[in-house]
């Protein structure tokens, strides 16, 4: 019962508050209720009234009809307070399962809007004291145990202003999709070179040199920002100006980091393979990520160093279909997210698209 | 563990805590809502209750400055429990309702040390409402009305910090004040319209020291009240006023005399005792004129009274506000009625207050100067107006038996009586000399010398030592009349004593020696016979009645007064009939389709005013202020043929107007001209902020000097 007026609820509110990155509050997305602190108010007003009339006290009686009327006059403060505010999400930052996620959301008003509470369901909330016509920044944290795909559902925003009488609210859904990456565990760096047992052999980039930290390769006009480690000291002290030692490795034999699923210790694994991903990356080392799929299908991602290889492959991980059976795998009771399983080309397809956009 | 730098920024930024905890601001306006909330109620404390208050008080200053702990919560409790159980074992001795007012205040101040949260805060607040509702209950004048206001006001601010980001006191107050303002029209409304009840259930009253007219009459008792300036009541009537020396407001007949004081009799007392239970009731003597059982009585009371020019049926209709006596005793003329719910009406044509008036009341009733009172006495009664102690003043009998003997008539003994005080050297005085134990021996032989209650009680004894029955009433006598709102006022000064006597025919009729022996008395007023400063002023040196003697403070006293009294009669004592009665004024025939319709327009206007304060219409009008005053400008100079070319520019304007206008309106191009730099300086230079601010003055000045100028098409080329 209580399941079916939840979707009802629901459902009417994705038809009268569709998803949008940019919401403008109005009388269609605001409500207003009392709060408790209001009915106990009611109730004092009650009260009043009834201790006037028997005291047969005009006064009471007019505190009482000016108390009532307070609390009329903080129902359209409040509803000011949350109309013509403007919410607008942004690229949250990216974040690893078992973290908070904090979403930023920028926010400004037509007007001066005081203390608003911004928060997903089972969450902390944000409080802003005031919004004006300049923007600000509210970060709204949501905490998010499990790997995959994440959409925090319908931000909650609420105020109590003036009086803490009338609860003014709204939910509106920013259409914010962000990907949760899996949680680093460490663990001893598995780089391997060969795929014996793979028929297809991965392309490889046997006798090139990559950059890497084995074998001195020369010197280069230091960059601001590289590592200070880097800097060759030596000629900079016989006043040669800056430079940077350059390193390279041999890549005699590629190196990839292999998932062979377990099903039992799937998510360690993808855990671990987060922090290697992350390691090398820091190592600035060569390397490619290979999965295999459950279905006997392969995400590959061709080795490469770099940033974007680094979320690349983080996106790839965090992606892979979750095992039905693992006790992780059940969405958590307050998620608003399910995982989809992405299998084969569907799953590459949305891998690529995330990739591209994580790029940018 | 190793991320990329991004990573980590976002670590370090957390969601800051939701503030449950109370901030400065808040504890600041606590501070001074916990002063003004409990000084008014300083009076209905118990000593010791202060005391908790003001050790609270301070520890929370001391909490504020930060000197001093928060007191450990067992402390607290116990404190309360303790506060608790004291009070319901006093509350026998200070009255249910004060020991309920002292244990929410002490709860109040408790809690105030004790607070943590903000829930805490609002649970203080609630309580501070609450309080400043009692507070109302024996503060109803007009200037403490507006001082709980403006306590309520302080009390709001304090949600209001709960709020708001601002941290300056001047805007809470701001917002605070402005809340409520916006509430009021809204209130006024509801305050008009909303349905009065009788009340719904017994509740406790006050224990206060009784003031006014007591059910036991010593001698020296009325002496005491012409000492005291405070008003009684006042009376307004609705169509003429009665003379002065009709304005005989009767509160109590007393009828039990042990010769030293005047009672109540037991009967009366045991009606007045039960009157919540079983109201006594007595017709109207509208009915009773028109019953033909009395009719035949009437005729022959009729000859005696035909001497009187008025008709019989002569009434007179009035509301009375009495002032908080804490007494049950009501004021009327004569044969007096009331048809309020919260008044009885005694067998003894008084009337009576079904509690106890410890607010103001007021009350609308009608008096029959000539009806006439108990034309059958009962056996008891005659003996219990008869009745004289034993063995006391052997002379008065005396003199009394002569007056038997002279005048067997018993109306022409008792004109008698009254002038044997007149003929004999009778002294009228607020300061008598001391009486024996034969009071009435030594006031007739001895001194000759005293006030109302010594008259009356000689003459009632005299009377009854003949076989008249009599009895006394005390009440008061007179009225000051205040020609700015028409009403009377009386005040505790005026109280008088006067007598009853029975006669056959013509029932209890009034007889007031005090008036022979001091006629200005009753004729003018108490202060035709006493100088104030001697009598009721010797006590009160900062009574406003010592305005009296300067015409001009004495007219300002009667305004302020008449303000009083028009706040008494239409706030305090808005009830029902009145609240009829206005809505008759503005809706003709009150139906309830017709309220409807009242109340929805009213919440509407109310609705919109109060939706407009806030801002919910002036949404996309944010334009620029200075171009809109421009355009305004412009608009105006359209309607007088001056039209703006599309895609003129300001600069263009003002020159075609100068070439235009130069010869007729030399000053009106002037100012324009004037205009048109500003603006232009305004909107398309970049000026330094002060230059700016004087520019914009500048501005504003000429714009608004052109608008008087457009306002009327004949100034124009002035």
């Amino acid at each position: 019962m209580k399941q079916l007026i939840t979707r009802i609820w629901q459902r009417w509110l994705a038809r009268r508050l569709p998803p949008n990155t940019e919401i403008t509050l109005s009388h269609r997305s605001i409500f207003i209720l009392p709060s408790g602190f209001g009915l106990i108010w009611l109730a004092l007003v009650l009260l009043l009234f009834l201790f006037g009339t028997n005291y047969q006290n005009n006064l009471v009686i007019g505190l009482s009809i000016l108390l009532l009327s307070l609390f009329n006059t903080c129902i359209l403060y409040s509803y000011n307070n949350l109309a013509g505010l403007h919410l607008r999400a942004s690229m949250p930052p990216e974040v690893y399962a078992g973290e908070t996620i904090t979403f930023p959301i920028q926010i400004n008003s037509n007007h001066s809007s005081y203390h608003i509470n911004l928060g997903y369901p089972n969450n902390h909330s944000y409080t802003l004291k005031q919004v004006g016509i300049d923007e600000v920044q509210a970060l709204v944290p949501f905490e998010h145990g499990i790997r995959g795909l994440v959409t925090p559902g319908r931000l909650k925003i609420e105020s109590f202003y003036p009086l803490g009488l009338c609860r003014t609210w709204s939910h509106v859904d920013l259409a914010i999709t962000h990907l949760v990456y899996a949680k680093p565990i460490e663990a001893p760096l598995q780089l391997e070179a060969t795929l014996d047992h793979l028929r297809e052999q991965p392309p490889t980039v046997a006798g090139q040199h990559v950059a890497g930290i084995d074998e001195f390769k020369g010197l280069k006009p230091h960059v601001l920002g590289e590592s200070l480690k880097q800097v060759a000291w030596k000629q900079w002290a016989q006043g040669r100006g800056m430079l940077s030692k350059e390193f390279e490795q041999p890549q005699g034999k590629p190196v990839w980091l292999i998932l062979r699923p377990n099903p039992k210790q799937l998510e360690t694994q993808l855990s671990q393979l987060s922090w290697q991903v992350n390691k090398l990356s820091q190592l600035e080392q060569h390397f490619g990520l290979w999965l295999h799929l459950p279905t006997g299908e392969n995400i590959i991602l061709s080795p490469a160093v770099g940033n974007s290889h680094r979320i690349a492959c983080q996106k790839a991980l965090a992606l892979y279909p979750l095992n039905p059976q693992h006790p992780q795998a059940g969405a958590p009771p307050h998620s608003a997210t399910a995982n989809p399983p992405f299998y084969g080309n569907e799953f590459v397809e949305k891998h690529r698209q995330l990739t591209q956009s994580g790029s940018k | 563990m190793s991320r990329s730098k991004n990573i980590a920024a976002t670590k370090t930024i957390t969601a800051p805590q939701i503030g449950d905890n109370i901030s400065r601001q808040t504890l600041f306006w606590l501070l001074l809502t916990n002063l003004a909330v409990l000084s008014p109620l300083f009076d209905k404390t118990t000593p010791w209750t202060l005391g908790i208050c003001a050790i609270c008080l301070l520890w929370r200053i001391g909490i504020y400055v930060g000197k001093v702990a928060k007191p450990p919560r067992f402390l607290v409790t116990s404190l309360a429990v303790g506060a608790a159980i004291t009070l319901a074992l006093v509350s026998g001795q200070m009255g249910v309702l004060n020991a309920l007012i002292n244990l929410l205040i002490l709860g109040y101040a408790l809690k105030y040390i004790e607070m943590r949260n903000q829930r805490d805060v609002r649970a203080v607040v609630i309580v501070g409402y609450f309080l400043i509702a009692l507070t109302f209950i024996d503060h109803q004048s007009m200037l403490s009305t507006v001082h709980l206001l403006a306590v309520t006001v302080v009390n709001t601010c304090v949600l209001v910090t709960l709020y708001q980001s601002k941290h300056r006191l001047r805007h809470t107050l701001w917002l605070g004040g402005k809340l409520l303002l916006q509430s009021v029209p809204l209130a006024l409304l509801l305050f008009l319209v909303l349905p009065r009840f009788a009340p719904l259930w017994l509740v406790p009253n006050m224990k206060e020291a009784k003031t006014g007219l007591s059910d036991t009459l010593a001698i020296g008792d009325i002496n005491k009240l012409t000492r005291s300036t405070e008003l009684a009541f006042r009376a307004s009537f609705t169509e003429s006023t009665p003379r002065h020396t009709e304005l005989y407001w009767r509160a109590l007949v007393m009828e039990d005399y042990d010769g030293v004081t005047w009672r109540q009799e037991n009967g009366i007392k045991k009606l007045q005792q039960d009157a919540l239970i079983f109201p006594p009731s007595r017709p109207s003597p509208a009915q009773q004129v028109s019953t033909s059982t009395v009719d035949e009585l009437r005729n022959k009371a009729e000859d005696n009274q035909a001497k009187t020019n008025r008709p019989k049926t002569q009434v007179y209709r009035y509301q009375i506000i009495a002032e908080p006596s804490h007494q049950p005793w009501l004021f009327g003329l004569d044969v007096a009625y009331s048809e309020d719910t919260a008044v009885v009406n005694l067998p003894d044509y008084r009337i009576f207050a079904l509690r106890n008036l410890d607010q103001r009341m007021s009350y609308q009733l009608d008096s029959w100067p000539n009806a006439t009172m108990d034309l059958i006495l009962s056996p008891r009664q005659r003996d219990i107006n008869l009745a004289l102690p034993d063995n006391s003043n052997p002379r008065t009998l005396q003199l009394a038996n002569q007056f038997k003997q002279t005048y067997p008539d018993a109306k022409q003994r008792l004109v008698a009586m009254m002038q044997y005080f007149n003929t004999e050297p009778f002294f009228y005085t607020l300061t008598p000399p001391m009486l024996g134990p034969q009071q009435v021996d030594d006031f007739l032989f001895e001194n000759k010398a005293g006030f109302c209650v010594h008259y009356a009680t000689a003459l009632i004894f005299m009377a009854r030592a003949t076989g008249l029955p009599a009895r006394m009433v005390t009440g008061y006598q007179g009225g000051e009349y205040n020609p700015k709102a028409g009403y009377l006022s009386v005040y505790q000064y005026m109280a008088h004593a006067w007598a009853e006597v029975w006669l056959e025919n013509e029932g209890w009729v009034r007889f007031d020696p005090t008036a022979m022996v001091a006629p200005n008395r009753i004729e003018l007023g108490f202060d035709a016979e006493f100088t104030p400063e001697d009598s009721y002023l010797k006590e009160s040196p900062f009574s406003s009645l010592r305005f009296k003697s300067t015409p001009w403070l004495n007219e300002l006293r009667q305004r302020f007064a008449s303000i009083d009294y028009y706040w008494s009669v239409w706030v305090l004592g808005f009830n029902q009939e009145r609240q009829n009665k206005v809505l008759n004024h503005i809706l003709g025939d009150v139906t309830k389709t017709k309220v409807a319709v009242f109340m929805g327009l009213c919440l509407s206007l109310i609705g919109f005013y109060i939706a407009y304060s806030v801002g919910l219409f002036h949404r996309k009008r944010e334009r620029d202020p200075i171009s809109s005053r421009y355009q305004h400008i412009c608009l105006r100079l359209a309607a007088h043929g001056i039209t703006r070319q599309e895609g003129q520019g300001p600069n263009h304007f003002a020159e075609q107007i100068i070439k235009d206008y130069q010869h007729q309106a030399p000053n009106f191009c002037a100012l324009f001209n004037a205009l048109t730099q500003s603006y232009v300086a305004l909107k398309y230079q970049n000026l330094p902020p002060k230059a700016y601010q004087q520019q914009l003055r500048q501005f504003n000045t000429t714009a608004k000097a052109l608008n008087w100028r457009l306002i009327r098409p004949s100034n124009l080329l002035k």
